[in-house]
Protein backbone atom coordinates (compact mmCIF):
# COMPACT_ATOMS: atom_id res chain seq x y z
CA UNK A 1 0.00 0.00 0.00
CA UNK A 2 2.62 2.47 1.06
CA UNK A 3 5.15 1.34 -1.53
CA UNK A 4 2.51 1.71 -4.13
CA UNK A 5 1.98 5.31 -3.18
CA UNK A 6 5.66 6.13 -3.41
CA UNK A 7 5.96 4.42 -6.77
CA UNK A 8 3.01 6.39 -8.06
CA UNK A 9 4.55 9.64 -6.80
CA UNK A 10 7.84 8.91 -8.49
CA UNK A 11 6.09 7.84 -11.64
CA UNK A 12 4.09 11.05 -11.94
CA UNK A 13 7.03 13.24 -11.06
CA UNK A 14 9.13 11.50 -13.67
CA UNK A 15 6.40 11.99 -16.24
CA UNK A 16 6.04 15.67 -15.43
CA UNK A 17 9.79 16.14 -15.64
CA UNK A 18 9.79 14.39 -18.98
CA UNK A 19 7.01 16.67 -20.18
CA UNK A 20 9.07 19.68 -19.12
CA UNK A 21 12.14 18.44 -20.94
CA UNK A 22 10.18 17.61 -24.09
CA UNK A 23 8.78 21.14 -24.13
CA UNK A 24 12.31 22.44 -23.68
CA UNK A 25 13.64 20.31 -26.52
CA UNK A 26 10.75 21.30 -28.77
CA UNK A 27 12.36 24.75 -28.87
CA UNK A 28 8.96 26.46 -28.79
CA UNK A 29 10.00 28.71 -25.93
CA UNK A 30 13.09 30.83 -25.53
CA UNK A 31 15.56 29.18 -23.18
CA UNK A 32 15.50 32.43 -21.23
CA UNK A 33 11.89 31.77 -20.29
CA UNK A 34 12.03 28.02 -20.15
CA UNK A 35 15.37 26.66 -18.98
CA UNK A 36 16.36 23.03 -19.33
CA UNK A 37 15.71 20.75 -16.41
CA UNK A 38 19.35 19.69 -16.42
CA UNK A 39 20.43 23.30 -16.06
CA UNK A 40 17.98 23.76 -13.18
CA UNK A 41 19.22 20.60 -11.52
CA UNK A 42 22.82 21.69 -11.85
CA UNK A 43 22.05 25.11 -10.35
CA UNK A 44 20.20 23.49 -7.47
CA UNK A 45 22.99 21.07 -6.68
CA UNK A 46 25.65 23.76 -6.96
CA UNK A 47 23.73 26.06 -4.64
CA UNK A 48 23.25 23.24 -2.14
CA UNK A 49 26.90 22.25 -2.23
CA UNK A 50 28.21 25.79 -1.90
CA UNK A 51 26.21 25.98 1.32
CA UNK A 52 24.48 29.22 0.43
CA UNK A 53 21.12 27.61 -0.13
CA UNK A 54 21.55 25.18 2.76
CA UNK A 55 21.97 28.01 5.21
CA UNK A 56 18.99 29.86 3.82
CA UNK A 57 16.91 26.72 3.93
CA UNK A 58 17.80 26.04 7.55
CA UNK A 59 16.97 29.62 8.40
CA UNK A 60 13.55 29.35 6.77
CA UNK A 61 12.77 25.99 8.33
CA UNK A 62 13.82 27.05 11.81
CA UNK A 63 11.53 30.10 11.68
CA UNK A 64 8.64 27.95 10.47
CA UNK A 65 9.19 25.41 13.19
CA UNK A 66 9.25 28.11 15.86
CA UNK A 67 6.15 29.68 14.37
CA UNK A 68 4.22 26.43 14.28
CA UNK A 69 5.19 25.43 17.83
CA UNK A 70 4.26 28.82 19.23
CA UNK A 71 0.98 28.75 17.33
CA UNK A 72 0.22 25.29 18.62
CA UNK A 73 0.67 26.39 22.24
CA UNK A 74 -1.33 29.52 21.67
CA UNK A 75 -4.09 27.62 19.90
CA UNK A 76 -4.36 25.05 22.69
CA UNK A 77 -4.36 27.79 25.28
CA UNK A 78 -7.06 29.84 23.52
CA UNK A 79 -9.26 26.81 22.90
CA UNK A 80 -8.83 25.74 26.49
CA UNK A 81 -10.06 29.11 27.68
CA UNK A 82 -12.91 29.07 25.21
CA UNK A 83 -13.88 25.58 26.35
CA UNK A 84 -14.35 26.60 29.93
CA UNK A 85 -15.55 30.16 29.66
CA UNK A 86 -18.51 31.47 27.72
CA UNK A 87 -17.10 34.96 27.44
CA UNK A 88 -13.82 33.54 26.25
CA UNK A 89 -15.59 31.48 23.63
CA UNK A 90 -17.57 34.38 22.24
CA UNK A 91 -14.48 36.58 22.18
CA UNK A 92 -12.47 33.88 20.42
CA UNK A 93 -15.19 33.33 17.85
CA UNK A 94 -15.23 37.02 17.06
CA UNK A 95 -11.44 37.16 16.82
CA UNK A 96 -11.56 34.16 14.54
CA UNK A 97 -14.14 35.74 12.28
CA UNK A 98 -12.02 38.88 12.03
CA UNK A 99 -8.61 37.34 11.62
CA UNK A 100 -9.03 34.04 9.85
CA UNK A 101 -9.82 35.45 6.40
CA UNK A 102 -7.20 38.19 6.70
CA UNK A 103 -4.12 37.39 4.58
CA UNK A 104 -0.86 37.90 6.43
CA UNK A 105 0.56 39.85 3.53
CA UNK A 106 -2.17 42.45 3.94
CA UNK A 107 -0.85 43.09 7.44
CA UNK A 108 2.67 43.61 6.16
CA UNK A 109 2.65 47.42 6.09
CA UNK A 110 1.45 47.47 9.71
CA UNK A 111 3.97 44.87 10.78
CA UNK A 112 6.73 46.98 9.25
CA UNK A 113 5.73 49.92 11.40
CA UNK A 114 4.87 48.09 14.61
CA UNK A 115 7.39 45.29 14.77
CA UNK A 116 10.01 46.40 12.28
CA UNK A 117 11.79 44.24 9.79
CA UNK A 118 13.53 41.65 11.93
CA UNK A 119 12.96 37.97 12.34
CA UNK A 120 10.13 38.78 14.77
CA UNK A 121 8.15 40.31 11.92
CA UNK A 122 8.31 37.11 9.90
CA UNK A 123 7.47 35.10 12.98
CA UNK A 124 4.44 37.28 13.56
CA UNK A 125 3.18 36.74 10.02
CA UNK A 126 3.68 32.99 10.34
CA UNK A 127 1.86 32.80 13.64
CA UNK A 128 -0.98 34.79 12.16
CA UNK A 129 -1.21 32.33 9.28
CA UNK A 130 -1.05 29.21 11.41
CA UNK A 131 -2.93 30.14 14.56
CA UNK A 132 -6.40 30.76 13.16
CA UNK A 133 -6.82 27.60 11.10
CA UNK A 134 -5.54 25.67 14.10
CA UNK A 135 -7.98 27.28 16.49
CA UNK A 136 -10.80 26.85 14.04
CA UNK A 137 -10.07 23.16 13.60
CA UNK A 138 -9.62 22.58 17.31
CA UNK A 139 -12.98 24.19 18.05
CA UNK A 140 -14.67 22.09 15.36
CA UNK A 141 -12.91 19.04 16.70
CA UNK A 142 -14.07 19.68 20.26
CA UNK A 143 -17.64 20.21 19.26
CA UNK A 144 -17.71 16.99 17.29
CA UNK A 145 -16.48 14.80 20.14
CA UNK A 146 -19.23 12.28 20.95
CA UNK A 147 -20.73 13.16 24.31
CA UNK A 148 -20.03 9.64 25.51
CA UNK A 149 -16.27 10.24 25.47
CA UNK A 150 -16.48 13.18 27.82
CA UNK A 151 -19.04 11.41 29.95
CA UNK A 152 -16.74 8.43 30.30
CA UNK A 153 -13.92 10.78 31.19
CA UNK A 154 -16.06 12.43 33.83
CA UNK A 155 -17.00 9.03 35.17
CA UNK A 156 -13.33 8.37 35.70
CA UNK A 157 -13.24 11.54 37.71
CA UNK A 158 -11.33 13.63 35.15
CA UNK A 159 -11.87 17.34 35.53
CA UNK A 160 -11.13 20.49 33.58
CA UNK A 161 -7.45 20.27 32.63
CA UNK A 162 -7.09 16.53 32.76
CA UNK A 163 -10.33 16.12 30.82
CA UNK A 164 -9.06 18.58 28.27
CA UNK A 165 -5.70 16.95 27.70
CA UNK A 166 -6.61 13.30 28.20
CA UNK A 167 -9.93 13.14 26.43
CA UNK A 168 -10.66 16.20 24.34
CA UNK A 169 -7.31 16.77 22.68
CA UNK A 170 -6.74 13.13 21.66
CA UNK A 171 -10.34 12.73 20.57
CA UNK A 172 -10.11 15.74 18.30
CA UNK A 173 -6.63 14.88 17.04
CA UNK A 174 -7.75 14.29 13.45
CA UNK A 175 -9.00 17.86 13.38
CA UNK A 176 -5.85 19.15 15.03
CA UNK A 177 -3.72 17.34 12.47
CA UNK A 178 -5.82 18.67 9.61
CA UNK A 179 -5.37 22.14 11.11
CA UNK A 180 -1.64 21.62 11.36
CA UNK A 181 -1.49 20.56 7.73
CA UNK A 182 -3.33 23.68 6.64
CA UNK A 183 -1.20 25.71 9.02
CA UNK A 184 2.01 24.27 7.65
CA UNK A 185 1.01 25.06 4.07
CA UNK A 186 -0.05 28.57 5.01
CA UNK A 187 3.10 29.13 7.04
CA UNK A 188 5.25 28.12 4.08
CA UNK A 189 3.42 30.57 1.84
CA UNK A 190 3.54 33.36 4.37
CA UNK A 191 7.22 32.79 5.00
CA UNK A 192 8.22 32.84 1.35
CA UNK A 193 6.21 35.99 0.65
CA UNK A 194 7.49 37.70 3.76
CA UNK A 195 11.08 36.89 2.94
CA UNK A 196 10.63 38.17 -0.57
CA UNK A 197 9.30 41.41 0.85
CA UNK A 198 11.67 41.94 3.74
CA UNK A 199 14.90 40.88 2.15
CA UNK A 200 17.86 39.48 3.98
CA UNK A 201 17.51 39.51 7.71
CA UNK A 202 20.48 38.56 9.86
CA UNK A 203 22.49 38.61 6.65
CA UNK A 204 21.29 35.16 5.65
CA UNK A 205 17.79 35.61 4.35
CA UNK A 206 15.71 32.57 3.63
CA UNK A 207 14.49 30.58 0.70
CA UNK A 208 12.16 33.38 -0.39
CA UNK A 209 15.05 35.79 -0.41
CA UNK A 210 17.09 33.32 -2.45
CA UNK A 211 14.38 33.18 -5.10
CA UNK A 212 13.94 36.94 -5.08
CA UNK A 213 17.66 37.50 -5.51
CA UNK A 214 17.79 35.09 -8.42
CA UNK A 215 14.83 36.88 -9.94
CA UNK A 216 16.31 40.37 -9.79
CA UNK A 217 19.55 39.16 -11.26
CA UNK A 218 17.55 37.38 -13.89
CA UNK A 219 18.84 33.93 -13.14
CA UNK A 220 15.84 31.81 -14.10
CA UNK A 221 17.41 28.39 -13.43
CA UNK A 222 18.14 29.73 -9.93
CA UNK A 223 14.50 30.76 -9.49
CA UNK A 224 13.38 27.29 -10.51
CA UNK A 225 15.95 25.69 -8.24
CA UNK A 226 14.40 27.56 -5.30
CA UNK A 227 10.89 26.59 -6.32
CA UNK A 228 11.84 22.94 -6.73
CA UNK A 229 13.39 22.92 -3.29
CA UNK A 230 10.14 24.28 -1.87
CA UNK A 231 8.21 21.52 -3.64
CA UNK A 232 10.57 18.82 -2.41
CA UNK A 233 10.24 19.98 1.17
CA UNK A 234 6.47 20.24 0.86
CA UNK A 235 6.23 16.69 -0.41
CA UNK A 236 8.66 15.35 2.18
CA UNK A 237 6.79 16.94 5.07
CA UNK A 238 3.44 15.70 3.77
CA UNK A 239 4.56 12.19 2.84
CA UNK A 240 6.89 11.50 5.73
CA UNK A 241 6.25 13.66 8.75
CA UNK A 242 2.48 14.02 8.63
CA UNK A 243 1.76 10.53 7.39
CA UNK A 244 4.09 9.11 10.09
CA UNK A 245 2.26 11.03 12.79
CA UNK A 246 -1.08 9.92 11.42
CA UNK A 247 0.00 6.31 11.20
CA UNK A 248 1.03 6.23 14.84
CA UNK A 249 -1.98 8.06 16.14
CA UNK A 250 -5.26 8.54 14.36
CA UNK A 251 -4.93 5.61 11.99
CA UNK A 252 -3.86 3.32 14.80
CA UNK A 253 -6.77 4.51 16.93
CA UNK A 254 -9.16 4.16 14.03
CA UNK A 255 -10.42 7.72 14.14
CA UNK A 256 -8.94 9.12 10.94
CA UNK A 257 -11.40 11.38 9.21
CA UNK B 1 -1.13 0.03 -9.75
CA UNK B 2 -2.43 2.26 -12.50
CA UNK B 3 -2.05 1.16 -16.07
CA UNK B 4 0.87 2.86 -17.75
CA UNK B 5 -0.76 3.54 -21.08
CA UNK B 6 -3.30 6.01 -19.87
CA UNK B 7 -0.84 8.45 -18.30
CA UNK B 8 1.25 8.54 -21.44
CA UNK B 9 -1.79 9.33 -23.50
CA UNK B 10 -2.67 11.99 -20.96
CA UNK B 11 0.83 13.46 -21.23
CA UNK B 12 0.57 13.60 -25.00
CA UNK B 13 -2.63 15.60 -24.78
CA UNK B 14 -0.98 18.07 -22.42
CA UNK B 15 2.04 18.53 -24.69
CA UNK B 16 -0.11 19.11 -27.73
CA UNK B 17 -2.43 21.54 -26.00
CA UNK B 18 0.43 23.57 -24.53
CA UNK B 19 2.07 23.88 -27.92
CA UNK B 20 -1.22 24.87 -29.51
CA UNK B 21 -2.05 27.43 -26.89
CA UNK B 22 1.36 28.98 -27.00
CA UNK B 23 0.82 29.50 -30.71
CA UNK B 24 -2.46 31.32 -30.04
CA UNK B 25 -1.07 33.59 -27.39
CA UNK B 26 0.91 35.82 -29.74
CA UNK B 27 0.34 39.54 -29.39
CA UNK B 28 -1.99 41.42 -31.66
CA UNK B 29 -0.54 43.25 -34.60
CA UNK B 30 -0.29 47.01 -34.76
CA UNK B 31 -0.29 47.45 -31.03
CA UNK B 32 2.64 48.75 -29.08
CA UNK B 33 2.85 48.33 -25.38
CA UNK B 34 4.97 50.67 -23.33
CA UNK B 35 5.91 50.01 -19.73
CA UNK B 36 7.13 52.51 -17.16
CA UNK B 37 7.31 52.92 -13.42
CA UNK B 38 6.23 55.58 -10.98
CA UNK B 39 8.51 58.53 -10.35
CA UNK B 40 9.42 62.02 -11.51
CA UNK B 41 12.19 60.62 -13.70
CA UNK B 42 9.47 59.18 -15.95
CA UNK B 43 7.78 62.55 -16.39
CA UNK B 44 8.19 62.72 -20.20
CA UNK B 45 6.48 59.34 -20.54
CA UNK B 46 3.64 60.57 -18.36
CA UNK B 47 3.21 63.68 -20.50
CA UNK B 48 3.32 61.57 -23.63
CA UNK B 49 0.55 59.47 -22.21
CA UNK B 50 -1.60 62.33 -20.90
CA UNK B 51 -1.31 64.50 -23.99
CA UNK B 52 -1.84 61.51 -26.27
CA UNK B 53 1.17 62.48 -28.32
CA UNK B 54 1.87 59.01 -29.64
CA UNK B 55 -1.75 58.48 -30.57
CA UNK B 56 -1.54 61.67 -32.65
CA UNK B 57 1.77 60.84 -34.28
CA UNK B 58 1.11 57.19 -34.87
CA UNK B 59 -2.17 56.96 -36.70
CA UNK B 60 -3.40 53.41 -37.05
CA UNK B 61 -1.39 52.03 -34.15
CA UNK B 62 -2.96 51.05 -30.89
CA UNK B 63 -0.97 52.17 -27.88
CA UNK B 64 -1.16 50.46 -24.53
CA UNK B 65 0.46 51.75 -21.36
CA UNK B 66 1.52 49.73 -18.38
CA UNK B 67 2.85 50.94 -15.10
CA UNK B 68 4.75 48.14 -13.39
CA UNK B 69 6.00 48.05 -9.83
CA UNK B 70 9.68 47.38 -10.48
CA UNK B 71 12.27 46.80 -13.14
CA UNK B 72 12.28 43.04 -12.75
CA UNK B 73 8.60 43.05 -13.66
CA UNK B 74 9.26 45.16 -16.76
CA UNK B 75 12.05 42.83 -17.80
CA UNK B 76 9.83 39.79 -17.37
CA UNK B 77 7.01 41.44 -19.30
CA UNK B 78 9.37 42.24 -22.18
CA UNK B 79 10.57 38.67 -22.17
CA UNK B 80 7.02 37.35 -22.22
CA UNK B 81 6.38 39.47 -25.31
CA UNK B 82 3.88 41.62 -23.42
CA UNK B 83 5.86 44.83 -23.62
CA UNK B 84 7.67 46.35 -26.59
CA UNK B 85 9.21 49.44 -25.07
CA UNK B 86 10.26 49.73 -21.45
CA UNK B 87 11.76 52.45 -19.32
CA UNK B 88 14.29 51.56 -16.65
CA UNK B 89 17.72 52.33 -15.25
CA UNK B 90 20.90 51.19 -16.97
CA UNK B 91 22.03 48.37 -14.60
CA UNK B 92 18.85 46.25 -14.85
CA UNK B 93 18.99 46.70 -18.61
CA UNK B 94 22.57 45.43 -18.64
CA UNK B 95 21.74 42.43 -16.47
CA UNK B 96 19.02 41.41 -18.93
CA UNK B 97 21.32 42.00 -21.88
CA UNK B 98 24.01 39.90 -20.27
CA UNK B 99 21.59 37.01 -19.80
CA UNK B 100 20.81 37.06 -23.49
CA UNK B 101 17.84 39.38 -23.94
CA UNK B 102 17.77 40.90 -27.42
CA UNK B 103 17.21 44.48 -26.54
CA UNK B 104 18.99 47.81 -26.86
CA UNK B 105 18.69 51.31 -25.51
CA UNK B 106 16.66 53.69 -27.64
CA UNK B 107 17.39 56.92 -25.86
CA UNK B 108 18.02 58.57 -22.55
CA UNK B 109 14.99 59.90 -20.69
CA UNK B 110 16.26 61.65 -17.60
CA UNK B 111 19.18 62.34 -15.33
CA UNK B 112 18.26 62.73 -11.75
CA UNK B 113 19.70 63.20 -8.31
CA UNK B 114 19.74 59.99 -6.33
CA UNK B 115 20.92 59.73 -2.79
CA UNK B 116 21.50 57.63 0.27
CA UNK B 117 19.55 59.34 3.05
CA UNK B 118 19.71 58.79 6.79
CA UNK B 119 18.08 60.08 9.95
CA UNK B 120 21.06 59.31 12.14
CA UNK B 121 23.14 62.38 12.84
CA UNK B 122 26.37 60.44 13.28
CA UNK B 123 26.21 58.85 9.83
CA UNK B 124 28.23 61.43 7.94
CA UNK B 125 29.91 59.11 5.46
CA UNK B 126 29.78 55.52 4.30
CA UNK B 127 32.50 54.62 6.79
CA UNK B 128 30.13 55.51 9.65
CA UNK B 129 27.59 52.90 8.59
CA UNK B 130 27.87 50.12 11.13
CA UNK B 131 26.96 46.46 10.89
CA UNK B 132 23.66 47.06 12.63
CA UNK B 133 22.45 49.71 10.25
CA UNK B 134 19.92 48.65 7.69
CA UNK B 135 19.79 50.15 4.22
CA UNK B 136 16.53 50.10 2.27
CA UNK B 137 16.60 50.13 -1.51
CA UNK B 138 14.30 48.83 -4.26
CA UNK B 139 16.14 45.56 -4.94
CA UNK B 140 19.55 44.04 -5.49
CA UNK B 141 20.71 44.75 -9.01
CA UNK B 142 18.80 48.03 -9.12
CA UNK B 143 20.63 51.22 -9.99
CA UNK B 144 20.53 52.20 -6.32
CA UNK B 145 22.19 48.95 -5.31
CA UNK B 146 24.85 49.20 -8.04
CA UNK B 147 25.62 52.80 -7.06
CA UNK B 148 26.02 51.77 -3.44
CA UNK B 149 28.32 48.94 -4.50
CA UNK B 150 30.32 51.39 -6.64
CA UNK B 151 30.77 53.72 -3.70
CA UNK B 152 31.72 50.81 -1.43
CA UNK B 153 34.31 49.71 -3.94
CA UNK B 154 35.79 53.18 -4.25
CA UNK B 155 36.01 53.82 -0.54
CA UNK B 156 36.74 50.38 0.86
CA UNK B 157 37.70 48.27 -2.15
CA UNK B 158 34.86 45.94 -1.21
CA UNK B 159 31.87 45.82 -3.56
CA UNK B 160 29.72 43.71 -1.29
CA UNK B 161 30.45 45.59 1.93
CA UNK B 162 26.81 46.52 2.53
CA UNK B 163 25.13 43.56 0.84
CA UNK B 164 24.30 41.87 4.12
CA UNK B 165 22.51 44.96 5.36
CA UNK B 166 20.13 45.55 2.50
CA UNK B 167 16.41 45.49 2.88
CA UNK B 168 14.34 45.34 -0.27
CA UNK B 169 11.61 47.94 -0.19
CA UNK B 170 9.69 49.87 -2.79
CA UNK B 171 10.45 53.61 -2.58
CA UNK B 172 7.31 54.64 -0.67
CA UNK B 173 7.75 51.85 1.91
CA UNK B 174 11.41 52.72 2.25
CA UNK B 175 10.53 56.34 2.87
CA UNK B 176 7.95 55.47 5.53
CA UNK B 177 10.40 53.13 7.19
CA UNK B 178 13.13 55.78 7.23
CA UNK B 179 10.83 58.48 8.53
CA UNK B 180 9.61 56.22 11.33
CA UNK B 181 13.25 56.35 12.46
CA UNK B 182 13.66 52.73 13.53
CA UNK B 183 15.77 49.91 12.10
CA UNK B 184 15.96 51.29 8.58
CA UNK B 185 18.70 53.80 9.18
CA UNK B 186 19.39 54.65 5.56
CA UNK B 187 17.43 54.68 2.32
CA UNK B 188 18.87 54.86 -1.20
CA UNK B 189 16.15 56.53 -3.21
CA UNK B 190 15.11 58.69 -6.12
CA UNK B 191 12.69 61.62 -6.64
CA UNK B 192 10.09 62.48 -5.52
CA UNK B 193 10.92 60.43 -2.40
CA UNK B 194 14.45 61.78 -2.29
CA UNK B 195 13.15 65.35 -2.31
CA UNK B 196 10.45 64.66 0.25
CA UNK B 197 12.96 63.05 2.58
CA UNK B 198 15.47 65.83 2.17
CA UNK B 199 12.79 68.32 3.23
CA UNK B 200 12.18 66.47 6.47
CA UNK B 201 13.77 67.77 9.64
CA UNK B 202 16.94 65.89 10.54
CA UNK B 203 17.22 63.78 7.41
CA UNK B 204 20.54 64.17 5.69
CA UNK B 205 22.31 62.76 2.66
CA UNK B 206 25.29 60.44 3.13
CA UNK B 207 26.26 60.19 -0.52
CA UNK B 208 24.70 61.21 -3.81
CA UNK B 209 24.38 59.09 -6.92
CA UNK B 210 26.85 61.26 -8.79
CA UNK B 211 29.43 60.94 -6.05
CA UNK B 212 28.94 57.20 -6.06
CA UNK B 213 29.49 56.85 -9.79
CA UNK B 214 31.99 59.65 -10.11
CA UNK B 215 30.09 61.69 -12.67
CA UNK B 216 26.80 62.33 -14.37
CA UNK B 217 24.74 59.41 -15.55
CA UNK B 218 21.41 58.69 -17.17
CA UNK B 219 18.99 57.51 -14.53
CA UNK B 220 16.25 56.24 -16.81
CA UNK B 221 16.60 55.12 -20.40
CA UNK B 222 14.12 53.77 -22.94
CA UNK B 223 14.72 50.27 -24.21
CA UNK B 224 13.13 48.19 -26.95
CA UNK B 225 13.47 44.69 -28.31
CA UNK B 226 15.03 43.72 -31.63
CA UNK B 227 11.71 42.18 -32.57
CA UNK B 228 9.99 45.51 -32.28
CA UNK B 229 12.79 47.46 -33.94
CA UNK B 230 12.82 45.31 -37.05
CA UNK B 231 9.11 44.65 -37.22
CA UNK B 232 8.02 48.28 -36.93
CA UNK B 233 10.89 50.46 -38.15
CA UNK B 234 8.59 53.38 -38.95
CA UNK B 235 6.88 53.24 -35.60
CA UNK B 236 10.24 53.15 -33.92
CA UNK B 237 11.31 56.34 -35.70
CA UNK B 238 8.11 58.14 -34.82
CA UNK B 239 8.44 57.02 -31.22
CA UNK B 240 11.95 58.41 -31.02
CA UNK B 241 10.79 61.71 -32.49
CA UNK B 242 7.83 61.91 -30.14
CA UNK B 243 10.10 61.30 -27.19
CA UNK B 244 12.25 64.22 -28.32
CA UNK B 245 9.12 66.29 -28.72
CA UNK B 246 7.86 65.72 -25.15
CA UNK B 247 11.27 66.25 -23.63
CA UNK B 248 11.53 69.58 -25.42
CA UNK B 249 8.01 70.41 -24.28
CA UNK B 250 8.83 69.78 -20.62
CA UNK B 251 12.00 71.81 -20.81
CA UNK B 252 10.27 74.76 -22.47
CA UNK B 253 6.88 74.75 -20.78
CA UNK B 254 7.84 73.64 -17.31
CA UNK B 255 4.84 75.29 -15.66
CA UNK B 256 2.30 73.71 -17.94
CA UNK B 257 4.05 70.36 -17.66
CA UNK B 258 4.00 70.65 -13.87
CA UNK B 259 0.22 71.10 -13.92
CA UNK B 260 -0.26 67.95 -15.99
CA UNK B 261 2.22 65.94 -13.94
CA UNK B 262 0.87 67.12 -10.60
CA UNK B 263 -2.52 65.70 -11.49
CA UNK B 264 -1.17 62.34 -12.59
CA UNK B 265 1.23 61.97 -9.69
CA UNK B 266 -1.17 63.32 -7.04
CA UNK B 267 1.27 66.07 -6.06
CA UNK B 268 0.41 69.75 -5.76
CA UNK B 269 1.43 71.91 -8.71
CA UNK B 270 3.86 73.98 -6.64
CA UNK B 271 5.49 70.82 -5.34
CA UNK B 272 5.77 69.37 -8.81
CA UNK B 273 7.23 72.60 -10.16
CA UNK B 274 9.79 72.68 -7.41
CA UNK B 275 10.66 69.04 -7.94
CA UNK B 276 11.13 69.11 -11.71
CA UNK B 277 13.26 72.23 -11.39
CA UNK B 278 15.39 70.68 -8.64
CA UNK B 279 19.11 71.03 -9.33
CA UNK B 280 20.30 67.92 -11.14
CA UNK B 281 16.86 66.96 -12.45
CA UNK B 282 17.28 66.96 -16.22
CA UNK B 283 15.19 65.57 -19.01
CA UNK B 284 17.35 64.77 -22.00
CA UNK B 285 17.78 62.15 -24.68
CA UNK B 286 21.52 62.10 -24.16
CA UNK B 287 22.87 58.99 -22.56
CA UNK B 288 25.60 59.26 -19.95
CA UNK B 289 27.45 56.94 -17.65
CA UNK B 290 27.14 53.80 -19.74
CA UNK B 291 30.87 53.03 -19.71
CA UNK B 292 31.12 53.51 -15.98
CA UNK B 293 28.24 51.11 -15.30
CA UNK B 294 29.51 48.51 -17.75
CA UNK B 295 33.09 48.44 -16.54
CA UNK B 296 32.12 48.37 -12.88
CA UNK B 297 29.49 45.66 -13.35
CA UNK B 298 31.98 43.56 -15.32
CA UNK B 299 34.62 43.88 -12.66
CA UNK B 300 32.20 43.05 -9.89
CA UNK B 301 30.83 40.08 -11.84
CA UNK B 302 27.29 41.36 -12.08
CA UNK B 303 27.60 40.88 -15.82
CA UNK B 304 29.93 38.65 -17.77
CA UNK B 305 30.01 39.81 -21.36
CA UNK B 306 33.29 41.07 -22.70
CA UNK B 307 34.31 43.35 -25.55
CA UNK B 308 30.81 44.53 -26.10
CA UNK B 309 30.43 47.14 -28.82
CA UNK B 310 28.38 50.25 -28.24
CA UNK B 311 26.32 49.27 -31.27
CA UNK B 312 25.26 46.10 -29.43
CA UNK B 313 23.80 48.17 -26.66
CA UNK B 314 22.47 51.28 -28.32
CA UNK B 315 20.15 51.72 -31.28
CA UNK B 316 21.24 55.35 -31.56
CA UNK B 317 24.96 55.40 -30.90
CA UNK B 318 24.98 59.15 -31.54
CA UNK B 319 23.05 59.82 -28.32
CA UNK B 320 25.88 58.57 -26.12
CA UNK B 321 28.68 60.81 -25.02
CA UNK B 322 31.67 59.43 -23.16
CA UNK B 323 32.76 61.50 -20.22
Amino acid sequence: MKNNKIIQRIFWIFLLALLWQILFWSGRFSTLVFPSLLEIGRTLIQALISGELRQQLMFSLSIILQGILLSLFLALFLSLIAQFSRIGASLLDTLLAISHPLPGIALMPLVLIWIGIGKEAILFIIIHSVLWPLVLNLRTGFSSIPAIYTLVGKNYGLKNLSLFFQIMVPASLPYLLAGLKIGWARAWRALISAEMLFGAINSIGGLGWYIFQKRVFFDLPGVFAGIILIIIIGVLVEDFIFSKIEKHTVIKWGIKL
Amino acid sequence: MIKMKKPIFFLLIIVISIIMFSACAREEDNTITIAEQYGLAYAPVQIMKDKKILEENLVGMKIRWKRLANTAAIREAVLAGEVDIGFMAIPPFLIGKDKGMDWKIISGLSMSPLGLMTYKEDLKSLADIGKNDRIALPQPGSVQHILLAMAAKREFGDTGRFDDQLVTMAHPDGMNALLSRKEITAHFTSPPYLFKESEEEGIQQIISGEEALGGEFSFIVGVCTEDFYYKYPETYKVFLQSLGQVIEYINQNTDEAATILGESYALSVTETKKYINWPGMRYTMEIRGLDEFISFMQEANYINFENIELADILWEVGLYEKQ
